[in-house]
């Protein structure tokens, strides 16, 4: 019964991709249009493989959206100011940082649940980069020519036509975080741990894990993760606006649980939310290809969301009684 | 799910007639009151030239904007239209020339990657509420300014002001006021204007008012009524004819005039910019300017 229930959401998900390599099958299934998704998706990716580490433990952080446009007005307010790439940088990522670790307090030390907490600390952040940035759009000169260069740069394997193909540099630290997650999560007793603790807090407890402190920690991934994302989007459009990566929250949430319908356990795994994004991506690049109005499409996407997610629910609900 | 998903898909099919696709319009502020003015004439403009015009709206997300011109420049569209500031997503511009597709903006900026932007001129409109207030106070007399120049749009109608004003030797600016503007700057010019007037207690010392756009307009006016000093006739302008404003000089109080931007006809000069560039022609300048109607009592319900 996994079995089907996992392989209809693997055909379906396939199913999409065919769908469009067939109905614009010169400009979908090609190897330039996958690198575009890839870089599309790029920041959707960092912030979603982010939030499955603390999803597996069972837990949320909305903060990420507002997080990651903090990140953003933080590095630009620092460039106008006048300071080099690596300390405006490097603040934006000790904020997140920050911000990851004072979630975590408030879920583990406090027991604030977590939609709560991190609703309140979404707000905070969301007014902080009000703050910084002075509710404006930091752009043009202001911004390091070489900041907005490195989302327009990568690494040339090719030629298609006259076009280079290029794999996008902000592809490569997607998949450089996608990659450290996967090691974190899978392949250390840490990764267990988590796990554990979203299979049932209280028996990992008694086993001897330190929920308390691993809560703790895990939030703090989510909170780095949104700060290199939001640095990579205000690389993307070489400006920063206090709420431009708030839309990645929902989406983030809506990969993961696409990709947990993948999965044997119905858990929450970044090679699967990988799957979610990356589909989410081609409905997105496939859809506007097809000249889907953007509200259909927007419909669309929720739509097949649920369906995935249903789908998988009911299999699950189905096999429990069979 | 798999023949749910095969029957969306032919359902998609269905509904989608096999059409050529020509122009993009991709822009993050479709909700916005004026673009949705632009768009419609457009695409009223597009239609009659036999286009196919999909539209389409990232709901505030600029990524998103580049990420779209990508998907139409692989799809090889034959124009794209945005309605962005180009500097933001200035990635998409790039793709799009290297693949040749010309982009025009829709009141976006100038920038060395778009063709042309289409937008109306600050400097005009300043220049007509300068004069406007020249000609109403009879060419002499005191004159407080409220411009912004922070935001370059707006300093630009500042600029072109003050250049008015100082050629008019009867002239005087008393005051040169940047209100704040965080609570969108009708509190703060209010304030402003009733620091003003109390350094200035005599009928007559303060002729006019010129704002470079509506809000100081309207906090100046709210400033003066709440000093009982509205018979004193001093003449107030704006810019932007917004609702509130337009409202305001219809009762032919002393808010006299403000400047509306053609909304329609930049979004129509838009397509006859991009049906240019499809027959195969260039612009000398990166700026076509749409002219403007100065609102005053005559016309301001119309």
């Amino acid at each position: 019964m996994t079995l089907l229930r996992r392989s209809a959401s693997l055909i379906g998900m396939v199913a999409i991709i065919v769908f469009f390599s067939v109905m614009k099958p010169a400009t979908f299934p090609t190897l330039g249009n996958w690198l575009n998704i890839s870089q599309q998706v790029s920041m959707l990716l960092v912030v979603s493989v982010a939030m499955t580490v603390v999803m597996a433990m069972g837990d949320f952080d909305l903060s990420v959206g507002a997080m990651a446009s903090l990140a953003g007005v933080v590095a630009a307010v620092m460039f106008k100011a006048g300071f080099g790439m690596v300390p405006a940088l490097g603040t934006a990522l000790v904020v997140g940082v920050a911000a990851g670790v004072a979630n975590g307090m408030l879920v583990s030390l406090a027991g604030i649940l977590p939609f709560i907490a991190t609703l309140a600390t979404m707000t905070v952040l969301s007014g902080a980069a009000f703050i910084v940035s002075d509710g404006r759009t930091i752009s043009g000169a202001d911004i390091p020519a070489a900041f907005g260069d490195f989302a327009r740069s990568g690494i040339a394997i090719g030629q298609d036509g006259t076009r280079v193909l290029r794999i996008p540099s902000l592809t490569i630290v997607a998949l450089a975080v996608t990659a450290a997650l996967w090691l974190v999560m899978e392949q250390t007793s840490y990764g267990r741990r988590l796990y554990a603790i979203g299979g049932n807090a209280e028996a990992a407890r008694l086993a001897g894990v330190r929920v308390v402190a691993l809560r703790l920690s895990a939030f703090v991934f989510t909170g780095a993760g949104a700060a290199i994302a939001g640095l990579m989007y205000a690389s993307r459009v070489a400006s920063a606006n206090p709420i431009q990566g708030d839309g990645l929250m929902l989406t983030a949430i809506a990969a993961v649980f696409l990709g947990q319908s993948l999965t044997e356990s119905g858990q929450p795994r970044v090679l699967a939310t990988l799957a979610g994004v990356v589909v989410l991506g081609a409905l997105d690049n496939g859809l506007t290809q097809m000249r889907v109005d953007s509200y259909v499409r927007q419909v669309l996407v929720g739509l097949i969301i649920l369906l995935a997610v249903g789908a998988s629910a009911l299999a699950r609900r189905r096999g429990r009684a069979g | 799910m798999h023949r749910l998903l095969l029957s969306t898909a032919a359902t998609l099919t269905l509904a989608l007639p096999a059409f050529a696709q020509d122009v993009a319009v991709i822009t993050p502020y479709l909700a916005q009151p004026g673009t949705q003015f632009y768009v419609d004439a457009f695409s009223e403009r597009a239609d009659a030239l036999g286009w196919d015009v999909n539209v389409v709206d990232t709901a505030g997300d600029v990524a998103a904007v580049i990420s779209r011109i990508e998907d139409a420049v692989t799809q090889g569209v034959d124009a794209i239209v945005i309605n962005v500031d180009p500097a933001q997503v200035g990635a998409g511009l790039q793709v799009a020339a290297d693949a040749g597709i010309p982009v025009v903006g829709m009141d976006a900026g100038s920038d060395p990657l778009l063709a042309v932007n289409v937008t109306s001129d600050g400097v005009e409109m300043a220049a007509e509420t300068a004069n406007f207030v020249i000609d109403a106070i009879g060419g002499a007399g005191n004159v407080v300014m409220f411009t912004f120049d922070p935001f370059p749009p707006v300093q630009i109608r500042g600029a072109e002001a003050d250049r008015i004003f100082a050629e008019h030797d009867g002239i005087t600016v008393i005051d040169r006021i940047t209100p704040d503007v965080s609570d969108g700057g009708i509190a703060d010019s209010r304030a402003q204007m009733e620091a003003v007037l109390a350094a200035n207690p005599d009928a007559g010392s303060i002729n006019a008012v010129w704002a470079a756009w509506d809000q100081p307009a309207l906090g100046a006016l709210q400033a003066i009524e709440a000093a009982g000093r509205e018979g004193e006739g001093i003449v107030i302008t704006g810019i932007d004819a917004n609702p509130q404003a337009r409202d305001e000089v219809a009762k032919g109080g002393n808010f006299k005039a403000t400047v509306a931007q053609d909304f329609a006809g930049i979004g129509a000069a838009a397509a006859d910019a991009v049906a240019t560039l499809l027959d195969g022609g260039s612009f000398d300048s990166d700026a076509i300017f749409v002219p403007t109607v100065l609102i005053t009592a005559d016309n301001a319900a119309e």
